[in-house]
This record gives structure tokens, C-alpha cells and sequence, in this order.
């Protein structure tokens, strides 16, 4: 049997099909390759959602702190309310008791006008600390006020 | 009547999906057609990767780098050539991304060029015909231009930009090829 020329051989052999087994089964490394993949693929894509929805809660509740509750504990409010605490406690304290003057509390009126006025101008700028010291001293002449209208020492002389 | 119940019987025939259909499933995310898919080309591209690597281990492992990239790269497939061509052209990037990677320490620092199966590992390696157990011998570079030109039907101008060679040394690489074949087929 004549063997056929090289050139025979070549063409012959590129027309045969390319296709050639492997000799192991291939596709379960391929499956798992991809199965790992997806796996990391969401977990990478789990953690920029969850740090989102984190970022988002502590946007939130900073605006809630910054808006809702913060005018709410400002220094202001909080001033006003420990002296209005304090001035009620010594109005009930010395209710019973007669004042000095009749005219002690047309005075508190007039403090009392000074202490809006100051109120209004933080309404403007809250943490003014010129104001907020006014707004103290304002207080503290309210209660100075009413402890001098009532105390005993002065009744006796 | 006949006619009709014929047609409806071929339709109860489970057929193979055409090719065009199940690229589209694999690039909606289809896993199942993702494994019609393998089974299709896996013979084809593990046999180009054999011929490309000489090695049927390397082979198996590229074979299923091409499957594991295929199926995120699929969507850059626009069928604007031939699904079959566009994946060849994949495999041997890969292929040849393989081989300068596996490149010893000596090959890098001195360019010494890979050498291919020997006779008698070639003689043992199932499934290829005459010619496949002849090119497996070749020298590294003359085997992926012969390859790469002959069999796969790229111009040299790809291969020197594949293989970041010169065209002379395309062509120059195919002659020597072809030289040691017929050198071979000769003695056989």
C-alpha cells in the first residue's frame, strides 16, 4: 500500500474533524468554579448593600438628633427649663408667705418681658453664648428677686 | 392529515437547541445551557488546546479556564462572527496566556523556547489522529503558528499580533513547522 504524499497527508488530516476527548469528565470542576464565583460574587455584592443601609441609619439618625431632637435639648431649653423649674419651686415655697414689696411682681413682669426678649433673639441664632449668658442672668435676677421679696431676715428688719 | 400528525410528532422530538438560542439563554444566565454549551464545544476546544499546549494536562486545565471565563465573558458575544469562531479565538488567547505564565524561570530569563511531547508520549496520547501526534512534537513557537495558521485559519499579521512576534516570524515559524512534519511523516 503506497503511503500517501505529505501534502496528501496534511490536507486530508486538517479536513478530519478537530474535535478530541478529554479524558476525565471536565464539567464538575467548570460547575464548582462557578458555584464559588456566584457565592463570592454576592457576597461581595451583600456588603456595599449592607454598609448602604447602614450609612443610610446613622444618616438618619444624625438628621433625627440634628433636627428633631436637638432644638428640643439645645441650650437654650435646657436653661429655661432648669430656672422655670427653680422659679416655680420658690413661688410655691413662698406662697403662703407675704412679699416685702406690692410691687415685687411687676419687677418679675419686667424681667420676665426681658427674658422673651432675650428668647426671641436665639430663637435667630441659638448657641449665641452673649445671649444665652443674658438669658441666665435674666433668670437668676428673677430668682434673686423672689427670694429677696421673701426672706425672713429681710421681714425682720 | 398525515402530514399534520407527522409535525406534531417531530415536535414531541426532543432536538437539539440551535446554537444562536443557547448562547442567548447562557447570556441570560442560563446554567443549564450553559452545560449544553460545554457539552457542544468541549471536544472541540480541549482539542485545540491540546495541539496549542502539548500536554493533555495543561489541556484539561485550560479547557476549563476557557468554560469558567466563557461564561462571564459570553456577554461581550454581539454575533457579529460565528459563535464557534468567536469561541476558538478565546481559547487560544487563553491558551497562549497559559503557556507564557507556565514558563520555567529558564525559559523566561534565557527565552529558551518549549520543547513538544516526544515521540513516544505522542504515540500514547488518545484521540489525536496522524497529523495532531505529529504537531504535539513541534517546538513551542513553530507549533502554535502551525496550529494557529493551518488548522485554525488565522492570517500571520494575527498571529505576530497574538503571539507578539514579527509577521516575517509568523510565516518563517510556519515553514519550520511544516519542514519538521514532513520530516517526520517521511521516516514514519
Amino acid at each position: 500500500m503506497n503511503k500517501p504524499s505529505f501534502e496528501q497527508f496534511l490536507k486530508e488530516s486538517l479536513e478530519q474533524t478537530k474535535e478530541v476527548s478529554p479524558k476525565r469528565d471536565l464539567w464538575p470542576g467548570i460547575e464548582r468554579a462557578l458555584v464559588s464565583h456566584n457565592e463570592h460574587a454576592k457576597k461581595v455584592s451583600y456588603w456595599p448593600k449592607l454598609t448602604g443601609v447602614a450609612a443610610c441609619m446613622v444618616a438618619g439618625l444624625l438628621a433625627w438628633q440634628v433636627v428633631i431632637k436637638q432644638p428640643q435639648q439645645n441650650t437654650m431649653v435646657d436653661i429655661s427649663a432648669f430656672f422655670e423649674q427653680q422659679k416655680q419651686s420658690l413661688l410655691v415655697q413662698y406662697e403662703a408667705q407675704p412679699a416685702l414689696t406690692s410691687d415685687w411682681q411687676a419687677q418679675l413682669k419686667e424681667l420676665e418681658s426681658a427674658e422673651q426678649a432675650v428668647k426671641s433673639a436665639l430663637q435667630n441664632d441659638p448657641e449665641n453664648a452673649a445671649l444665652l449668658k443674658m438669658l441666665a442672668q435674666v433668670y437668676q435676677q428673677q430668682l434673686d428677686l423672689i427670694n429677696k421679696v421673701h426672706e425672713p431676715r429681710w421681714q425682720q428688719i | 392529515m398525515l402530514i399534520d400528525a407527522n409535525q406534531a410528532l417531530s415536535h414531541k422530538v426532543h432536538k437539539p437547541k440551535p446554537i444562536d438560542e443557547l448562547v442567548l439563554q447562557v447570556q441570560q444566565g442560563s446554567q443549564r445551557a450553559f452545560e449544553q454549551l460545554y457539552k457542544k464545544y468541549e471536544k472541540r476546544v480541549y482539542g485545540l488546546c491540546l495541539r496549542l499546549l502539548a500536554s493533555p494536562e495543561y489541556a484539561e486545565d485550560v479547557t476549563q479556564e476557557v468554560f469558567v471565563q466563557l461564561w462571564h465573558k459570553i456577554s461581550q458575544f454581539q454575533g457579529q462572527s460565528q459563535f464557534s469562531t468567536w469561541l476558538h479565538s478565546v481559547t487560544s488567547n487563553i491558551a497562549i496566556s497559559y503557556l507564557r505564565k507556565h514558563k520555567n524561570w529558564l525559559q523566561k530569563v534565557v527565552s529558551i523556547e518549549g520543547c513538544g511531547m516526544d515521540e513516544q508520549a505522542s504515540s500514547m496520547c488518545e484521540g489525536l489522529n496522524g497529523l495532531d501526534k505529529l504537531i504535539v512534537r513541534l517546538p513551542e513557537r513553530a507549533r502554535l503558528v502551525f496550529v494557529l495558521h493551518a488548522v485554525e485559519g488565522y492570517r500571520h499579521e494575527e498571529i505576530a499580533n497574538m503571539l507578539g512576534m514579527a509577521v516575517g516570524s509568523s510565516k518563517s515559524q510556519y515553514h519550520r513547522a511544516r519542514q519538521l512534519l514532513q520530516e517526520w511523516y517521511d521516516n514514519e
